[in-house]
Formats: structure tokens, sequence, C-alpha cells
């Protein structure tokens, strides 16, 4: 599904991500996990194409998505919620979803918008709604629909779960569970490393910009050294 | 009805304010630059208005001609004179803005002379009793109802289509809009074209009602069109509006008033400072 061949970004002269490799499975959910500043975020706004790469390659399918702009890899199929959510916070929930959804026709805005709504409930009873109003979990889930507008086969999530409640989280994640049943391939960034390892198949650990462990996530438990060191838990 | 009379003055005025101002807002909310040459497209519309209407005799032929050639400058200036240096601080921007004020201004009087240009016959002079023995001008009862047209059908463009969605999510976070497919270099064109064209559309009615367009007449909308959208709350267009609209009422009363102290521009920005104290975000901005 998505290739990272030796992948390096950053902004100016610092480098936010050194020589990346990682591959991830179609119809999985993969955990980008580490410390601040180890360069999670950073590497899903370069795939995302916000974040231009010094080196290496980004492959989607078999095409090299490297050199694309956000709106091609969009079209192309990815999409990003990001960190902070990044709503367009003047607008309603429904104008949010209508860009989310640009790039396919205005004839079936009304078909996704309802699929979304199927996932999100809450966001139906808030349509109409201002974004910049709502409460963080019900911003976090628009934020997920508006990128789920988009029909992306990899969606990137950055901080799903940052300030919000247990009930609202267990939600997020049980729609992130349902979207990997459908086949959508997930790249979730956490700090909350329990609840990735509730979910993830694949698990990639990055510290201070650069790949210390990958594999999946059955081996990430059972490795005692990452579980204790990286991962937190015991 | 002294106040009826002064309050309806102020409100011809302020549209055409709002018609100015309405324009530079949607220019700063976009790319943060204080648009200062925003002026030079409204003189430029006046100039095509009286021109066209001196030639065909249409002054809604005048309108679409100067709403088309003002948008169209405005394009190029944003793609001639702001892209390339979009990457630098404001403040590159604003001298630059000034520059090309002042250098239009000296082109109209090299074109079109320094005297100005009238109408041979300007339409819509006559006087209509309103009530009450209320008269006003047919232009001026037109300003009000063309306005408020304009900007009804700008709101519902803006909030009724996809494009008009776009725009906002493209001032809200442009990043963000263009990751979801929009086209940030078409969005900001939309934006100076007809930010321009509602330049054009109120120096038309400017040199409308005055029957005179002169090469320095953007210098006073200039700055006060600025004033405005800072009483307003910079990049605001609902606060904007009322700002325009309040201070063509200021105007009004305080020429009545206090003319014996201040003249009517020096009203403008006794207001703006007065309101500034106050209010240093603006009048109608929340923070």
């Amino acid at each position: 599904m998505l290739r990272i061949d030796n992948l390096t970004c950053g902004y100016g002269s610092f480098l936010a991500m050194s020589d990346l490799s990682l591959t991830l499975r179609p119809g999985t959910i993969t955990g980008l996990l580490g410390a601040n500043g180890a360069g999670k975020s950073s590497t899903l706004m370069c795939i995302a194409g916000h974040v231009a790469a010094k080196a290496g390659q980004v492959y989607f399918g078999e095409r090299d998505v490297t050199g694309l702009t956000p709106t091609e890899r969009v079209r192309q199929g990815i999409a990003i919620s990001p960190e902070g959510r990044r709503l367009f916070k003047d607008l309603t929930v429904e104008d949010n979803l209508r860009v989310g959804g640009l790039i396919h026709p205005a004839a079936e805005f009304k078909r996704d918008r309802d699929r979304v709504i199927d996932l999100f409930p809450r966001l139906g009873e808030r349509i109409t709604s201002i974004a910049g109003n709502l409460s963080g979990g019900e911003q976090q889930m628009l934020a997920i629909g508006r990128a789920l507008m988009a029909r992306p086969q990899l969606m990137m999530i950055d901080e799903l779960s940052l300030g919000l409640m247990p009930k609202v989280i267990d939600l997020c994640y049980r729609a992130l569970l349902t979207l990997r049943d459908e086949g959508m391939t997930i790249l979730l960034v956490e700090q909350n490393t329990d609840r990735v390892m509730g979910v993830a198949d694949d698990i990639c650990v990055l510290e201070s910009g650069r790949r210390v462990w990958s594999g999946s996530a059955a081996a990430a438990r059972n490795d005692p050294t990452l579980s204790a060191a990286f991962l937190g838990l015991h | 009805m002294l106040y009826v009379e002064l309050i309806a003055q102020g409100l011809v005025q302020g549209c055409i304010y709002a018609a100015i101002a309405l324009g530079l807002t949607l220019v700063y909310g976009l790319l943060r630059i204080l648009h200062v040459a925003h002026a030079a497209l409204f003189t430029l519309g006046a100039y095509i208005g009286v021109l066209t209407t001196n030639a065909t005799g249409s002054l809604a032929l005048a309108f679409v001609a100067a709403m088309l050639v003002s948008g169209v400058a405005g394009v190029a200036v944003f793609r001639l004179g702001y892209q390339p240096i979009l990457n630098r601080p404001p403040f590159v921007a604003l001298i630059a803005s000034i520059g090309l004020y002042i250098a239009a201004e000296e082109i109209f009087r090299i074109v079109f002379g320094a005297s100005g240009l009238s109408f041979v016959a300007a339409p819509l002079q006559s006087q209509v009793p309103i009530f009450g023995g209320l008269q006003f001008k047919q232009a001026e009862i037109a300003v009000m109802l063309g306005t408020a047209l304009i900007i009804a059908v700008l709101a519902y463009l803006q909030n009724r289509t996809r494009i008009g969605v776009a725009c906002q999510a493209t001032v809200s976070d442009p990043q963000m809009a263009e990751s979801f497919g929009v086209s940030l270099q078409m969005v900001r064109d939309i934006n100076f074209f007809v930010g321009s064209a509602l330049a054009a559309f109120a120096g038309v009615w400017v040199g409308l009602l005055n029957n005179l367009v002169e090469p320095t007449m953007g210098s006073v909308p200039a700055y006060k069109a600025l004033a405005i959208i800072v009483l307003g709350g910079l990049g605001s267009v609902q606060g904007t509006l009322l700002a325009a609209l309040t201070l063509g009422i200021i105007e009004s009363f305080g020429t009545i008033y206090l003319g014996k102290v201040l003249d009517r521009n020096a009203i403008a920005f006794a207001f703006l400072i007065a309101v500034l104290l106050v209010r240093p975000q603006g009048m109608f901005a929340s923070k």
C-alpha cells in the first residue's frame, strides 16, 4: 500500500526525520510511536506532501508520489487528519465535510456525508454548528470525517486521543476498527501507547528522528526491552 | 426629519465605503496584505465607467465594463506585484502596494489628463421624493439598492457554492484547504477579481455622484478603507460591512455637528482613533 524508502525530511536545515524506511500493509493499522520531537508528525506531513522530502522516496501502490503536491496526493487516495485537527473553524460541520469532498463531484457529496454521519452520528446532530464551537471530541470526529470525505485508501491520523475523554476515545477507536475492516489502511500517530497497542497490527517506533524498531504489534508486545524502554508497557 | 436625512445620507456614503473596503478585507483575510493599490482599481473603474457611459450612453454597460476591467487588472496586480513577494515579510508587500498606487495615479494623469473627466450627460441625477418632503437623487437610491444586491449575491456565492466554501476554507487554513484539493492560485485570483470589481463598482458610483473622475480620487478612499477594515476587525467581512455603514453615518452627523472644527475626513480618523483606544481589536471583532 505505502512504501517509504530511506526518507529524510525536515524544515530548513533541521532534519525532523532521517533515513526512514517503512511499509504499510493494505487493510492494516500501523501505530507510529515515539516521544515528543521523535519526528512522528513531520513524517505524516511529509507523506501528505506538506513537508518536502530531502532524500528518499514515498511509493503509494506502484506510484512514486514523492514529488506530488498535497492536492495530487489526496487525489491518489492519501488523506490526513493532522496534529491539532486544523478544522476550518469558522465553517459549519457540513461545510468542513464539503471541503473534504471537493475532489469528488458535488452530486456525490450527500452520499459521502451520510457515510461519515453513519460512522459518527454526533456529527449529524451538529451538522449546522460552527466547527470552532464543537467540543474536543466532536472536533476530532469532524477532522476524521473531513478526511474520509476524500474517500482515501490511506488515512493518517495524528494524536487521535490527545485531550479527549475516554468515552470519546473509545468511540473514535471503534470507528478506526470499522474503517480497517472495510479495507482502509491507517497510519496512526499516538502518545497513548496502550491504546495503539490495543488496535494496531504493526508498530514503528521513532526516536530523535530515526526509526528504532518496527514490526508486528504482537512482536512489540513480546519484546521486553522495547516494551520497557519505548512503549511504557510492563 | 433632519436625523432621518442624515442617516440616509450616511447610508449612501456607507454603501460606497462598504464596496471599497470589502475588496480590501477579502485580500487581507486571504493574504494578510494591506492592499493600498486597491484604490487604484477603484479609480480605474471610475475612468472606465465615465468613458463607457460617454461613449455608449449606457450606465449598465459602464458598470459591466468597469468591473470586468478592474477585476482583470486586480488579478494582474496580484500575479505580477504580490505573488513574487508572498514569502517576504508583510511590510514588503505594503511598500510595493503603496508604490503601485503612486505609479497608477501618475499613469492616470498621463493617460487621462490631470483635470479629470465628467459625464457628458450624467444619468440618474433627478430628485425622487421619498416621504415627508425628503428627496434623494436617483443615483443615491441606486447606490443603496445596488450595494445591497451585490452583497446579497456575494453572500449567496460565498455560503452556498463549493467555490465560495473553498474560498472561506482557504482564508481559514490555506495548507489544509490545499490538501483537500483547493487550488490556492484559483482562490487568490477569484478574490482579487471580485475585490477589484467591487472597488470599480464603488468608483463608478463616486464618479457619478460627484460627476468628476480624477487621478487622485482614490487617495482618500485608500486610507479610509484601511481605517474601515481596522474598525471592523481585520479580515472580518461582516465587521467591515458594519464599520463602513457606521462610519458613513458618523461622518454624515459629524459634518453637521462638528463641521466647524473638523472636516469630513478628519471626523473619520478621529472616530477611528477613539474606537481603537477603547477596542484595539476593532469594533466588531471578538478578540
